[in-house]
């Protein structure tokens, strides 16, 4: 078998993988898209036309006008952000350390407590909200006049919500790392702290990264948390404003897919922001390796 | 730059602490001077995002607000069961707001049964003009003992309405004052002949009025509020045949035919765009074709649209129709005992429904007000038809179905559709109904 | 699986690691369901109101579970969701990743891509759809339409098709999700063991069978663990294009239907019931995946 002829069914099935990969691209990318385009359309021209292009008399910049008269954007955008990196940075932080805990440890009541945690996955949000509402009023964080209060009081469930699943991802990577280099930095006299925080976080970055987008997405989306503790207007995250727009509009698809565009961006920002680290994380895995 | 990430975040997280920190102390500041300088009051109502009347409430309140120099902590949301139970939860905790826009059907008795609430009487003692613009019978009486306990603003009417351009296009007379069921009937298959859907409604997801009217055809307005006591007494019998009848317009195909798995807004779209003919909505369905102060209605001619009487059979006149008030403004018994709110909850109820502010929430709607609402000179025609249409009432009668209980209400118009299928009869729906009615 | 390694000996700080985040579990998750657990013996009337007396007899809706016919449709189509959710989401997501870990153009740009419907929040991906599907006339009843002039419009939610209708979107938008979590896994592979592989002379898959899967297990235990978990909580998109189990109560889902029993009628002790249904049936299926397809100590 010649080199070049190896070369060419290599290029053959290159192609086959670029036609698939872009096929799942376009339908991912299309809804996006789709959105986008429509937020640029007159309302009577979505309903009868929505897979059309916003061209001549349909286009219209209108949808974004009324939407930043309406709504108070950027306090919400604000809010939404305090909420969610919030909630991301202290579940990697504290989800980390658990899952190193169980991935590494042996210890009596390891596979009650993994247990647990998987159980806390399943706790529809719906069971658990109104003994919490409770729990926090009489703290006196919910349902105040604060609303920096008002963030808190979405910040610790949507906190003790994401635990789980982080751990249970970084659980599952961590414990695939070969040993030795915890080793090797144990033999140079490192403590455990100084392990976790020198050897494990730099390995893991990647799924670090990957918790993390999760995390701020979940807290982001979470409507059903928002709704119940966020009431004060000037709490409001953009979420909730998405979901204002969403009862207001009615059928009025234009003004919807601007606030879903409004919505989408900072997620978007942020997961490529994340993306890059967990590129890094590769390349860096790649040379320890 | 996950570290420094983290870092900023840490910083925030103690910039949020120390902020709140700031805000509880200004609070206390501001209470302490608050019995000279005016108070802030929390209230809480449906006036939230997607209301039509958002605007009119803010702009009210704001008023009140110069007026007064006392401050509106305004929490409103949009009404829906997350709402409800988030105000009951508000009150189980002791966190209720000073003054509530709230149901005063059945879905209020738990506040009154708990004492939760002021009534009108006991505030009449302490400000005896309390309400004194709106008639008394007509506030909207709690169901637990009858008495007063809310200020209404606007009530509300369920009315046909009708696709001008549909009916003509059939050769159908558009319905007066003495519409007929039968009438109604001939008039659905001439239009069902031509191709045109007749009735635009979502029978998974509301046939709340058609349920009512069918209801009301077979009985009269002194006993339309009658629930009946077993799916087969007199009432129950009555239920039952009102259902059959949404049955028999179901199968002679006068519904979309996904009519049962339709969302409201994909039917009502259909009537808009004259493919249906007739639709049953209430007075707040208004505002989507005349549109708003900052929002353009939702179709393009509104003199293509009207509204009439349902059509009536039997002891009821086609002029006999649901309406009434459901909701009104509450002085909870926590801020009436604080001596520093009472005043002020009491001027901002009597603020929020002076006769021009209840005029503008609404200038067509059924009305407790003493003079009646301030009509404006110049109204769209369909809103004009709305005010006109009220002059000819000969009767208005609240939904029975507010006479249920929230679980019973639900379990019902969840079995409508299987009755309309055939899988259920009317019947084991409305006994299965009842049993939840507790 | 455990480690036996010096550095674990001392189980000192092994408090440190585990406890903040358990009390925030504790405090946010585990006393709540406890709550939830009592709730479900007593009678409850309304959302926010505290228990009333006991249900007579006390177990009567664990009675109610087993009589109810929406309660086994929704087990039903919630263990369909289950299994189409572990075939497709994550074996598609498991294609595509080991595709992309082939090509050296454009990762970064599919990467972001596939992750967009997870970004998108269900209300508006639930009105697309909405419109995809729409009666009259969506896109798909357009295209068909046009292929075939005059025929009869298709209801995609009706009783022959709301099983495609619902799934279809529920997979695509969590393909992305495992994407995400393999390509991550993927990535931790080191590119020695390939070439180590391809001196060798391994064809591509049986690279990928005997070196790449392997080494994924763990992973691949992960996501189906977060399948199965995920299926039986799955709620806001089937909620915003079915709601209450239309067609004719055809479409419920443990979700759905806990969340329309508890917010919806108010039956709280009855939802919550039915939310340790939901806990239950995912710990015990996902243990008993785990116990199979779990690595065994090497």
């Amino acid at each position: 078998m010649g080199r070049s002829n190896q070369r060419k069914r290599f290029s053959a099935g290159k192609l086959l993988i670029y036609l698939i990969t872009s096929f799942w691209a376009l339908t991912t990318l299309y809804p996006f898209i789709w959105v986008l385009l429509n937020s640029f359309k007159e309302r009577r021209f979505i309903r009868s036309n929505s897979f059309s292009l916003p061209l001549g008399e349909a286009f219209t910049l209108d949808n974004y006008k009324v939407t930043f008269e309406r709504f108070d954007i950027f306090p919400a955008y604000r809010n939404s952000i305090i909420i969610s990196v919030s909630v991301m940075a202290v579940v990697i932080i504290l989800a980390g350390l658990a899952a190193y805990a169980l991935a590494r440890y042996r210890f009596p009541g390891k596979s009650i407590i993994q247990a647990l945690i998987l159980a806390s996955m399943m706790f529809p949000v719906f069971s658990t909200i109104i003994p919490v509402f409770r729990m926090m009023y009489n703290w006196g964080i919910a349902n105040t006049e604060s609303v920096a209060l008002s963030l808190l009081s979405v910040i610790l469930p949507q906190i003790a919500g994401n635990l789980s699943f982080a751990i249970i991802v970084l659980r599952g990577f961590i414990q695939s790392l070969p040993i030795d280099l915890e080793e090797a930095a144990y033999l140079e006299g490192c403590n455990i702290f100084g392990i976790f925080f020198r050897v494990i976080l730099p390995l893991a970055r990647p799924s670090f990264a990957t918790v993390a987008i999760f995390s701020f997405l979940w807290s982001y989306n979470d409507l059903f948390t928002q709704l119940f503790f966020l009431r004060r207007k000037e709490a409001y995250s953009i979420t909730l404003l998405l979901n204002e727009v969403n009862s207001q509009a009615g059928v009025n698809y234009g003004l919807l897919a601007a606030a879903v565009v409004l919505v989408v961006v900072p997620v978007v920002i942020v997961y490529i922001f994340l993306q890059k680290n967990i590129i890094k994380g590769m390349t860096a895995g790649a040379v320890k390796g | 730059m996950i570290k420094k990430t983290i870092a900023l975040t840490l910083a925030a997280l103690v910039g949020l602490s120390v902020l709140s920190g700031c805000k509880n102390d200004e609070e206390d500041n501001g209470s302490g001077t608050s019995g000279k300088k005016g108070v802030t009051i929390s209230v809480v109502t449906s006036f939230g995002g997607d209301d039509g009347n958002r605007q009119n409430y803010e702009k009210a309140y704001q008023a009140f607000e110069k007026a007064t120099g006392n401050k509106v902590s305004d929490n409103s949301q949009t009404s829906n069961e997350t709402w409800k139970s988030q105000v009951m939860a508000d009150f189980q905790t002791g966190a209720e707001p000073d003054v509530l826009f709230y149901f005063n059907g059945v879905d209020s008795n738990k506040l009154i049964q708990d004492k939760k609430v002021v009534s009108i009487d006991e505030i009449r003692e302490v400000y005896p003009d309390y309400a004194d613009n709106m008639k008394d019978d007509w506030m909207g009486a709690s169901p637990v003992d009858g008495k007063n306990y809310s200020v209404p603003v606007n009530g509300f009417w369920e009315l046909l309405f009708v696709n001008k351009k549909v009916l003509s296009d059939c050769g159908v007379d558009i319905p007066g004052a003495d519409y007929t069921w039968e009438q109604f009937l001939k008039d659905c298959e001439t239009i069902k002949q031509k191709g045109y859907t007749p009735i635009a409604a979502s029978l998974f997801e509301v046939p709340h009025y058609w349920f009512e009217y069918t209801v009301f055809n077979h009985g009269n307005p002194e006993n339309h509020l009658e629930v009946p006591s077993s799916a087969t007494d007199a009432i129950g019998k009555k239920w039952q045949a009102g259902m059959e009848d949404i049955k028999t317009l179901f199968s002679k195909g006068f519904f979309p035919s996904n009519t049962l798995t339709a969302k409201d807004a994909d039917t009502f779209q259909l009537f808009a765009d004259g493919k249906a003919a007739f639709a049953i909505d209430g007075s707040w369905k208004l505002g989507w074709f005349t549109g708003t102060d900052n929002q353009a209605g939702n179709v393009d001619n509104i003199d293509d649209f009207t509204i009439c009487f349902v059509p009536g059979s039997g002891e009821r006149k086609a002029t006999d129709i649901i309406g009434g008030i459901s909701m009104g403004y509450y002085i909870t018994r926590k801020a009436w005992d604080d001596p520093n709110k009472q005043k002020a909850c009491v001027d901002f109820v009597e603020a929020m429904t002076t006769d021009e502010v209840v005029s503008a929430f609404g200038v067509t709607n059924v009305t407790a007000l003493k003079n009646g609402t301030i009509v404006p000179d110049d109204v769209d025609s369909m809103t004009k038809r709305a005010i006109d249409l009220m002059q000819e009432l000969t009767a208005t009668v609240p939904a029975v179905q507010d006479q249920l209980t929230e679980t019973a209400r639900k379990a019902l118009f969840a079995d409508i559709q299987n009755v309309v299928s055939g899988k259920m009869t009317a019947q084991q729906a409305i006994a299965s109904a009842l049993d939840k009615n507790k | 699986m455990d480690n036996d390694s010096m550095i674990f000996k001392k189980k000192g700080p092994l408090l440190v690691f585990l406890l903040p985040a358990l009390a925030f579990m504790a405090l946010f998750l585990y006393y709540p369901f406890i709550m939830n657990i009592v709730n479900s013996f007593y009678q409850i009337t309304g959302l926010g109101n505290s228990p009333e007396q006991l249900n007579q007899p006390w177990y009567a809706n664990y009675q109610r579970l087993f009589e109810d016919p929406y309660m086994a449709t929704a087990l039903k189509n919630t263990l369909i969701l289950m299994i189409t959710t572990i075939v497709f989401q994550v074996g598609i997501a498991l294609i595509l990743a080991l595709l992309i870990d082939n090509i050296k153009k454009g990762v970064q740009f599919f990467r972001t891509v596939y992750f967009f419907p997870i970004v998108i929040s269900a209300t508006a991906l639930g009105l697309l759809f909405n419109l995809i599907f729409l009666y009259d006339t969506g896109m798909v009843n357009q295209i068909i339409q046009s292929i075939k002039p005059g025929s009869e419009l298709i209801d995609w939610y009706d009783e022959n098709h709301f099983l495609f209708t619902m799934l279809l979107p529920v997979m695509w938008q969590y393909v992305g999700f495992y994407f995400v979590i393999i390509a991550t896994g993927l990535n931790n592979i080191s590119p020695e063991i390939y070439e180590a592989a391809r001196v060798d002379g391994t064809s591509g898959f049986q690279r990928v069978w005997y070196i790449t899967l392997p080494l994924l297990r763990n992973v691949l235990c992960t996501c189906l663990t977060l399948a199965i978990t995920g299926a039986l909580k799955v709620f806001d998109l089937p909620w915003v294009m079915f709601g209450a189990g239309m067609p004719l109560n055809k479409s419920w889902l443990t979700g759905t239907y806990m969340y329309d029993i508890t917010f919806g009628y108010a039956d709280v002790d009855y939802g919550s019931a039915i939310a340790i249904v939901i806990v239950v049936l995912g710990v015990v299926i996902s243990m008993l995946a785990n116990r199979i397809f779990r690595e065994r100590d090497i």
